[in-house]
């Protein structure tokens, strides 16, 4: 069995996936969950500019992985000011602790 | 055209309930006056609906998918009757609330319920497909909640619809559960498909529909052993009790086994189930009415009965009568109910010991209460009388003569118990000082309207018949004209033998009045407290359900990674249902 390279990018996809739903899975700390989130959707860029390759449409989903890519650079900066605050104002990153909701 | 005016029956109260909703609770003269109207629009087309109604579908296509099937409407007579009652009734329960809810806090919470409970009954009836007559069944069971529990800081009104939400629940799983297995059978919801085919399944099938068909009437309708909800339910405003827990929601039983009888019949024991399933209710219920001392709960027990008899004539077979005196009921019930909350919003207690006297003051509401109250008792000519002699005219010759005989004496005991209200209210001395103010002109407007209806709803007969006859095409009924119906029951000495019985039931009444005895039978209240044993059934279901949903609750724990658990359980549920559906 030899592996296309369209085979390779659909393994990555997967392997990256796999690695970001476990990490959010087991995590608890906010700058790993961040860190995990930005795996997911690095997964989403590839499975993008596939998805554009098949289509036909490569332009397209280039173009849709580069907004993507601008979008979750915000994600990112925003999420790690926010562990930064906690961090400072609750004195840990564990989520479970931070959590007050109790049902 | 069909579709035009179907989709407005259904779709002009919810667009009510929102706008009525929009119009925020800083103006309730807005909102009153939008409530009215959007109510009285749909009654116009409900109306509107008899010129078109036939066994035809109306089909009204949304692209559902497969699983849903096809959205149906059927206008035949049982759906169009009932939508008229549902509407009309609604447009005067609106109107009367205009005073009854006059300075009250939230009216858009209320008019919202209200349209939208409208809506949904009437969409209930007239939906040809089982799934979506689930939806709406469950939508009425909603608002049924949420407009009992309206007073919401009060513990009494939260428990009673927290009560009436389980125990219609248990309907409502019945219903699901019939609808499951004929889907399974026959690969369609369509209402149609099931009566066409029901003698082609399997018996096994057909015997856990009926009988799961069976318990959604009787906890919708609260029937036996589920007739404990419905006096709770008496926390309502009163209008709300006339619409919803008198003259429509608590109908929708008597709708499912009036629609599924011709399928249903020929399963061994169901008629027999049915019939004794009304003759209890009818039965215990009237008993309770005899010594219970709020009116409203007496009000709330004497619909209990009525709705006995109905179930009781379907089990005999007698479809056309049960319909009958639906209209019937449907009409002096709710004129019954919106007099006595004229009463109660006068005198503010529901307590009949602190009433009294109240007949001076309020002269009309005293006049149409002795209307509504006559034809309860089943007097010549009130619509009452008519459709209850038919029922027992029915009852005598298909059902077994004891039977018959405890439906007698239960006429006897309605009777008995509504001239006991009548008399504790309006006659008598005062036995209490209460501010008594005359009742406001829409209040006045919505009675007189309904103590005529009470007068003349029976005319109706040889229209309804013809119309149930030529577009129920399972059902095999009978063309029977006014005139026929008429020296029909004047000539059997069954309607004699019925009379005497009412008579002496008045008459009891008459005399202990006399004697200021009204407040006896103390043996029987720890039994009617209790609803003879069967409240604890209700509270074991409500308990039940309230320990499983703590139970759950233990799943919500709060933490990050078990809902992430969730979501990728869900996802991966979706991708194998998905690889297996493809």
């Amino acid at each position: 069995m030899t592996l296309t390279p369209l085979d390779i990018v659909l393994f990555g996809i997967i392997a990256l996936l796999g690695v970001g739903f476990y990490g959010l899975l087991i995590t608890r700390n906010l700058i790993k969950i961040v860190m995990v989130l930005q795996i997911l959707i690095k997964a989403v860029l590839l499975a993008l500019v596939l998805a554009g390759k098949l289509s036909g449409n490569l332009g397209l989903g280039q173009s849709t992985a580069a907004t993507v890519i601008v979008a979750d650079t915000i994600v990112a900066v925003v999420g790690l000011a926010l562990a930064v605050q906690v961090r400072r104002r609750l004195g840990t990153l564990d989520v479970p602790k931070i959590s007050s909701m109790r049902g | 055209m069909a579709e035009i005016i179907v989709a407005l029956v259904i779709v002009l109260p919810w667009l009510g309930a929102l706008v009525v909703w929009l119009a925020r609770n800083k103006h309730p003269r807005l909102q009153h006056t939008l409530a009215v109207l959007f109510s009285v629009l749909t009654a116009i087309a409900s109306l509107a609906l008899f010129m078109f109604a036939s066994s035809e579908a109306v089909e009204i296509q949304l692209p559902l998918g497969k699983a849903f099937g096809v959205l149906t409407f059927v206008p035949d007579g049982l759906a169009v009757s009932l939508t008229a009652i549902a509407a009309v009734i609604g447009s005067l329960a609106v109107i009367f609330s205009v005073d009854y809810m006059h300075g009250e806090a939230q009216l858009g919470r209320y008019y919202f319920l209200v349209l939208f409970f409208i809506g949904a009954m009437t969409g209930l009836v007239l939906s040809g497909n089982l799934l979506f007559t689930f939806f709406f069944w469950e939508i009425t069971a909603l608002c049924s909640y949420g407009l009992i529990s309206f007073y919401n800081d009060d513990s009494k009104a939260v428990a009673g619809g927290i009560k009436a939400l389980i125990i219609t629940q248990v309907g409502g799983v019945g219903l699901l559960a019939g609808t499951l297995v004929a889907f399974v059978e026959l690969g369609s919801f369509q209402i149609s498909d099931v009566l066409a085919n029901a003698a082609s399944l399997p018996a096994a099938a057909l015997a856990w529909m009926a009988f799961s068909f069976l318990v959604a009437a009787a906890a919708k309708s609260a029937q036996f052993p589920f007739h404990t909800w419905l006096p709770d339910a008496m926390e309502a405003p009163t209008p709300v009790s006339a619409l919803i827990h008198a003259a429509t929601m608590v109908n929708a039983g008597i709708y499912l086994l009036a629609r599924f009888y011709p399928a249903f019949e020929a399963v061994p024991g169901w008629t027999m189930s049915v019939l004794l399933v009304g003759l209890i209710s009818a039965l215990i219920a009237a008993v309770s009415a005899l010594i219970a001392t709020d009116l409203k709960r007496a009000l709330a027990y004497s619909t209990v009965s009525q709705l006995g008899y109905m179930v009781y004539a379907i089990g005999a077979g007698g479809v056309l009568a049960s319909q009958f005196h639906l209209l019937s009921h449907a009409v002096f019930k709710a004129l019954l109910f919106l007099a006595a909350g004229s009463v109660i919003h006068s005198v503010g207690t529901r307590d009949m010991r602190r009433m009294g006297g109240l007949g001076r003051q309020m002269p009309f509401v005293r006049n149409v209460f002795i209307v509504g109250a006559l034809a309860l008792a089943g007097v010549p000519i009130l619509n009452g009388f008519w459709s209850k002699e038919l029922i027992l005219e029915i009852g005598l010759e298909h059902s077994p003569l004891w039977a018959y005989g405890v439906m007698l004496f239960g006429a006897g005991l309605t009777a008995f118990y509504t001239f006991r209200m009548v008399w504790l209210v309006f006659f008598g001395k005062e036995r209490d000082r209460l501010n008594v103010h005359r009742a406001g002109s829409a209040m006045r407007v919505a009675l007189g309207i309904l103590a005529g209806g009470t007068f003349v709803t029976w005319l109706f007969f040889g229209g309804l018949n013809n119309l149930l006859a030529s577009t129920l095409p399972f059902h095999e009924l009978e063309h029977e004209s006014l005139l026929e119906l008429v020296t029909a029951i004047l000539s059997a000495p069954a309607t004699w033998l019925a009379l005497l019985v009412v008579g002496l039931g008045a008459g009891i009444s008459w005399v202990r009045a006399r004697g200021y005895r009204l407040f006896g039978g103390d043996w029987l209240s720890p039994l009617v407290e209790t609803s003879f044993g069967f409240d604890s059934l209700n509270r074991f279901i409500v308990q039940g359900t309230y320990k499983v949903a703590e139970q759950f609750s233990r799943t919500q724990t709060g933490e990050l990674n078990w809902n992430i658990l969730g979501i990728i359980s869900a996802l991966l549920v979706v991708l194998v249902v998905l690889w297996l559906g493809a």
